[in-house]
């Protein structure tokens, strides 16, 4: 512990310049205060200049943001009002009109075991997944840190598989887990082991485990990446300090290395959060929910719901729970983070 | 200009790579590294394992493949490949998931670091308003917009076109551009800028030839980063595409696998055919791309 406090400063230096890009999304508020920073200083000089000169010059500055706005107001903004307003009515997605319901679709999702399977699931795929690819892309990236040589190559056959898109992988997974003329089921038989051959993916209790699994055979693209580039911004001089100071590896990655990467960790935690809570594209192209709604997640029952079983008012209100249950999970996590980063 | 660029780039932690990594090749390979390149080479080919199991059965007859899931191919063919265009609409798919790439690709560079650009220097509470109503689009998930925007569509008859696949991946990347694009924004000197307009230059013409490509390391990084996504999107046209468009690669090879059951062959050419053009977009920009996902890591 004594030896952190003089890496303090260092490791502000690095959490800042990381943060710099995770904050903006993750956790708006504290953001508007950085914000201005940066404005001032270079308006002091030329700020009065400008609005003299150019007096249109602000409103140019709002041409220059129009089309951008009005494309994501029209795309991203409008609709989403647009969920939280049919939520509240029992539109089946086809008839030209609807009624309101109040908050019975609310009540009917917050009552409803299949929804609360489908939250289940996606938990468990979302931070489980985000757990676990995180572990794994840390530990790659410090392999990769230590390859000395070559470590161009590596880093792009790291890279390669995470090319791949997860409908494709899902797509090939689905085939290899055939129970009949699976590669994986043929495996186990050839190899002596028939009784372990399974149902992968019919199999009601494991097939979570089964998808879960899938999510996470990746070395994690660019959470890889983003890793190993936060790994080397340690500075050596500090790895050096605490050898002299006779730590071994582990006492190194422990007290220096681990709280550099602090940073990095709370962005790619979040990262991989915000994707697992809407994983959808396994689940559809491997069970399609099933065995009957078993692996349901969030993403793929509102999806089922809106479209499938047109009930589009009841899939809003799901939609909308989701929107929730993102927000408080980043803020929460975040906070919690934040504070473990200021510690270390 | 291109000193610009690298006085923008070099204070990135990441380029303390360069240095330790030009120290490393005198030195001998320690038992540890040729350990750690072994363990490696070896969890490379165990990811790879799903994709090179699909290359070696693209080659392969469906009876093939049922008789002995585990066999090898016994002679090159492509035959696989020609059926696929032949008997699907494979063909018109991949054109489709082209035009939707390049246009949204195109269309993005065209107005998000305007945009970033418009945001930055408008100044004051305008300012930090736009850039946090950009930024909030983040923690939107696509499934909360999906369902009323199928209904927009529909009710201005865009419904399963290109174009609306298109508006909506530029809706859904333009939060994430915004907030590349102003981060970097942040160190571009405004002096620059100050010049070039005393010269005479608009608004528009300054930010076109100035600043822009000063801006070429976080273009590079959001274009390779969205045309990877875009490549590989599966849920946006599988819910904007019905059956009267042949969808995009993804969506072609989903309803191959619930139509073709016994044409296991031909599922896994599509997916092989699918990769080539991630594997081809990386392989041309992959000098950008690794540099740009470390600033990108680090900054934005």
């Amino acid at each position: 512990m004594t030896d952190q406090s003089a890496l303090q400063g260092q490791t502000q230096v690095v959490g800042t310049a990381v943060r710099l890009s995770g904050e903006g999304p993750l956790d708006g508020a504290p953001d508007g205060v950085r914000d201005d920073v940066p404005l001032v200083p270079k308006g002091t000089a030329g700020e009065k200049r400008r609005t003299g000169r150019f007096r249109s010059g602000r409103w140019v500055m709002l041409g220059f943001i129009a089309p951008a706005l009005v494309i994501y107001l029209l795309m991203v903004i409008v609709p989403s009002l647009q969920s939280l307003q049919l939520s509240f009515t029992d539109w089946d997605g086809i008839s030209p009109d609807y009624d309101y319901v109040g908050v019975g679709n609310y009540e009917e999702i917050l009552t409803s075991g299949r929804f609360w399977n489908a939250v289940r699931n996606t938990l468990i795929l979302g931070l489980g997944s985000a757990v676990i690819i995180n572990a794994i892309s840390l530990g790659v990236a410090l392999m990769l840190d230590k390859v000395g040589r070559w470590q161009g190559l590596f880093r792009t056959a790291v890279y390669l598989p995470s090319l791949v898109s997860a409908f494709i992988l899902a797509t090939v997974w689905k085939y290899l887990l055939n129970y009949n003329f699976g590669a994986v089921n043929t495996f186990l038989r050839d190899a002596g082991f028939p009784d372990w051959a399974r149902d992968w993916l019919g199999d009601s209790s494991i097939v979570v485990g089964v998808i879960l699994f899938i999510t996470c055979f990746t070395l994690g693209g660019n959470t890889t990446l983003i890793y190993l580039a936060n790994l080397q911004s340690v500075p050596q001089e500090l790895i050096e300090a605490a050898r002299i100071d006779g730590a071994n590896s582990r006492q190194v990655f422990r007290h220096v290395t681990w709280p550099m990467l602090a940073g990095a960790v709370t962005v790619n935690m979040t990262l991989a959060m915000i994707a697992g809570w809407t994983i959808f594209d396994q689940v559809m192209v491997l069970t399609s929910g099933g065995p009957g709604f078993v692996s349901e997640t969030m993403a793929f029952f509102i999806y089922k719901v809106g479209f499938g079983e047109y009930r589009a008012g009841f899939g809003s209100a799901a939609a909308i729970v989701l929107f929730l249950v993102v927000i408080v999970s980043t803020f929460a996590a975040n906070a919690y983070m934040r504070k473990r980063e200021i510690q270390a | 200009m291109s000193t610009e660029t690298q006085l923008l780039v070099a204070p990135q932690p990441a380029s303390g790579r360069g240095r330790r990594k030009a120290a490393s090749p005198r030195k001998k390979l320690t038992v540890g590294q040729i350990v750690v390149m072994v363990v490696l080479a070896v969890l490379v080919l165990i990811v790879a394992s799903p994709v090179i199991y699909a290359l070696l059965n693209s080659f392969r007859s469906y009876a093939e493949i049922t008789k002995d899931p585990m066999g090898l191919p016994t002679q090159f063919t492509l035959d696989n490949y020609v059926q696929l265009f032949q008997q699907t609409d494979y063909g018109e798919a991949l054109v489709n998931t082209l035009i939707i790439t390049v246009a949204t690709v195109v269309l993005l560079v065209a107005i998000v670091p305007m945009a970033a650009y418009g945001i930055e220097r408008v100044g004051g509470r305008t300012s930090r308003f736009m850039y946090i109503l950009f930024i909030a689009g983040l923690m939107i998930p696509f499934q909360v917009r999906m369902i009323p925007l199928v209904k927009g569509f529909n009710e201005v008859g865009l419904y399963s076109t290109l174009t609306s696949v298109i508006l909506v991946h530029l809706g859904g990347a333009a939060s994430f551009g915004i907030l590349l694009y102003c981060s970097f924004l942040k160190s571009v000197p405004i002096d620059v800028e100050e010049a070039a307009s005393i010269d005479g230059a608009g608004r528009l013409r300054t930010f076109w030839s100035i600043v822009f490509p000063m801006l070429l390391p976080v273009t590079s990084a959001f274009v390779i980063i969205q045309a990877l996504g875009l490549w590989n999107d599966f849920f946006i046209p599988l819910v904007f595409l019905d059956s009267s468009s042949a969808g995009t690669i993804n969506v072609a090879i989903n309803r191959m696998v619930g139509l073709l059951t016994s044409q296991w062959q031909l599922i896994y050419t599509g997916a092989i055919l699918a990769i080539i053009p991630s594997v081809a977009i990386f392989a041309a920009f992959q000098r950008y791309f690794i540099k740009g996902m470390s600033v990108g890591a680090v900054k934005g």
